[in-house]
């Protein structure tokens, strides 16, 4: 309680000069959203330091040494001298378009923090009832910005990472999309702080009931962001930087920034929904004991470790795996992945079906109740668990089975396999 | 029915495709590295860290490596060990080296003598290729070519070496940290 008074006493401060309402739906939201702006923004600037430090490791480096102890500094004077660099437009570029751009890749990505349930209680800006919806269409914006990016720049290579990233974009929204359903099965909101709540009074994770649904969530998100081994849009090697190749100065890094913005979403969407947010076995015991902001906070914690390490999964995925050609990538998207979604989603639905059915049964109880998400007892629990990892296989073996023809991704066999169909005998087979 | 034959995978190579073992090697490798490099704090080139950290630590360099000329002066008096013989600049192929001498009187056993002593010193290191076919003409074993390697200037001017600078050495900035 000691340890956050100042709150209590800034309310009571507020309550002198302002209304009662005024106090709780605006000065009280503004508060919030600045301290998250800025957290996200210096989460972000470190991102990009963690980024470099951990590629740095994995290659046997120190990355970052000079700026401060262990180079903590960088990501200040990387941003002051992105700062002071020359703001350079292309001369046959379109102005405005070029102008704007980074703005609403910026803004997209920083919009969806408004909903995302840091915490229990005041460290949520906004516990809106669609929040999930929200946060897939407003992050889907994002692709907007990048083909903004790509056409108003008037260049070839950032032409190509814009329609790249619009095509790679697209495709993966729909695996997105469809891999989130089966967690929302046992949530039975899409509020987001609801879903937190859900896991919190069945204390469970749904990555326990839905390990196929996450594994969809973290590689379709990897591609949303157009991040390594998914980076075709910026593939270095190819188009130079992609679609921010004539971007330099603030307006680049604005695009930077915005790309590990993004990344952070999905990271935090991924520990909501999956992960159980902020709720973690036994924190709720503070509560209990009278501690409110203290609980508050370690559950923020709580919150930010859980989204850290997915975010350290994603650095690690980028420094270990090729990047993926790009019939591969359409591949993934289209044959394996939304495939895969809409088998976990009638796998999903036949556990609850099951679950359902067997309520009663013979005396077996499963469920507990329906008001807050869906509360499973023990047995209820094992069930769905079983049924979880069993949808991994079964996912698995029905996917090889659709794709038997395209398993190797080997485009130049398949083409000849095509053509070899129907050879006249005896005669000499050309390819 | 395809001509061409692919491999078929046994049923060992379909369950390391189905559980993903190749990716799950890979990403251990990188994890062993990263940690690797996490717990060897004092970043000694060797353990976790393979780089050198060059301006904080020194690095080795071959045993034969010519670098800085430098002008050794005799420990005890420190007077100049040159002669001013010019055997160096006549050695010098790329001709980078002038040998400016001037001729003091002395008495020697009572009697007035000149000798050849030496004025002025120019090396010019922008011209210097480092053979150190100089080091080898020098009879009493004066010009060196030393080990030290950090020999940029801010200009031309700057790659001409005095006498004062040949006998002191060139200052450099030395990082610690």
């Amino acid at each position: 309680m000691l340890l956050l008074a100042p709150v209590d006493v800034l309310n009571d401060l507020l309550l002198r000069f302002f209304s009662d309402e005024t106090v709780k739906y605006f000065i009280w939201p503004l508060i919030q959203i600045g301290l998250v702006v800025t957290l996200v923004a210096l989460w972000v600037a470190y991102a990009t330091y963690l980024e470099r430090k951990i590629s740095a490791f994995i290659q046997a480096r120190l990355g970052p040494m000079r700026v401060g102890p262990w180079g903590l500094l960088q990501p200040i004077a990387d941003g002051l001298k992105l700062l002071t660099k020359e703001d350079f437009i292309p001369e046959k570029a379109d102005r405005w378009i070029f102008f704007f751009a980074p703005y609403i890749a910026v803004a997209s990505a920083f919009i969806v923090f408004s909903v995302i349930p840091f915490g229990p209680d005041w460290a949520v800006i906004a516990d809106v009832n669609i929040g999930l919806l929200l946060v897939l269409a407003v992050s889907s914006v994002g692709v907007l910005a990048l083909i903004l990016a790509g056409w108003s720049s008037n260049s070839k290579y950032a032409l190509l990472g814009g329609l790249r990233s619009s095509a790679q974009m697209v495709s993966y929204e729909v695996a997105m999309g469809l891999s989130l359903i089966g967690a929302l099965m046992f949530a039975r909101t899409l509020s987001l702080s609801g879903i937190v709540g859900a896991q919190g009074s069945d204390s469970i994770w749904y990555i326990l009931y839905q390990p196929a649904g996450f594994l969809m969530f973290l590689i379709s998100g990897i591609a949303e962001n157009n991040r390594a081994p998914f980076d075709l849009p910026e593939a270095e090697s190819e188009l130079v930087a992609g679609f921010h190749t004539e971007y330099s100065g603030m307006r680049w890094s604005l695009f930077f920034m915005a790309e590990y913005a993004a990344m952070v979403v999905v990271t935090a969407v991924a520990t909501t929904v999956y992960l159980g947010g902020w709720y973690f076995p036994f924190v709720y015991r503070l509560e209990e004991s009278g501690y409110h902001n203290l609980y508050v906070l370690v559950s923020v914690l709580v919150f930010l470790v859980k989204a850290s390490i997915i975010l350290y999964i994603y650095f690690w995925l980028r420094w270990t795996l090729p990047r993926f050609r790009y019939d591969q990538l359409m591949d993934i998207g289209w044959k394996w992945l939304i495939p895969s979604a809409l088998i976990n989603i009638v796998l999903s639905a036949f556990a609850v079906f099951v679950l359902q059915a067997l309520n009663g049964w013979r005396g077996i109880q499963t469920i507990e109740g329906l008001d807050r998400g869906m509360n499973l007892t023990a047995t209820g629990k094992g069930i769905m668990i079983a049924f979880g990892l069993a949808g991994l296989f079964i996912t698995g073996v029905l996917l090889a089975r659709i794709n038997w023809r395209s398993r190797d991704f080997n485009l130049k066999t398949q083409r000849r396999n095509i053509r070899l169909v129907n050879v006249p005998k005896g005669k000499p087979a050309r390819a | 029915m395809p001509l061409v034959k692919t491999p078929k995978a046994s049923f060992a190579q379909k369950l390391k495709r189905f559980f993903f073992v190749d990716l799950i090697k890979g990403m251990g490798l990188t994890l062993k590295y990263n940690l690797g490099a996490i717990i060897d704090k004092d970043a000694v080139a060797g353990k976790g860290i393979y780089t050198e950290q060059y301006p904080k630590v020194r690095p080795d360099v071959a045993p034969r490596f010519h670098g800085a000329p430098r002008l050794n002066m005799d420990p005890e008096t420190h007077d100049t060990l040159c002669i001013a013989c010019n055997l160096c600049a006549i050695a010098c192929p790329e001709d980078c080296i002038d040998v400016i001498a001037m001729d003091v009187e002395i008495v020697v056993a009572g009697k007035p003598r000149r000798k050849k002593v030496l004025d002025e010193f120019i090396f010019d290191t922008s011209r210097c290729m480092f053979c150190a076919l100089c080091q080898e003409a020098c009879p009493t074993s004066c010009l060196e070519l030393t080990q030290d390697f950090e020999l940029a200037t801010y200009s031309r001017a700057g790659f001409v070496w005095n006498r004062e600078m040949l006998e002191q050495g060139r200052e450099t900035v030395k990082y610690t940290s």
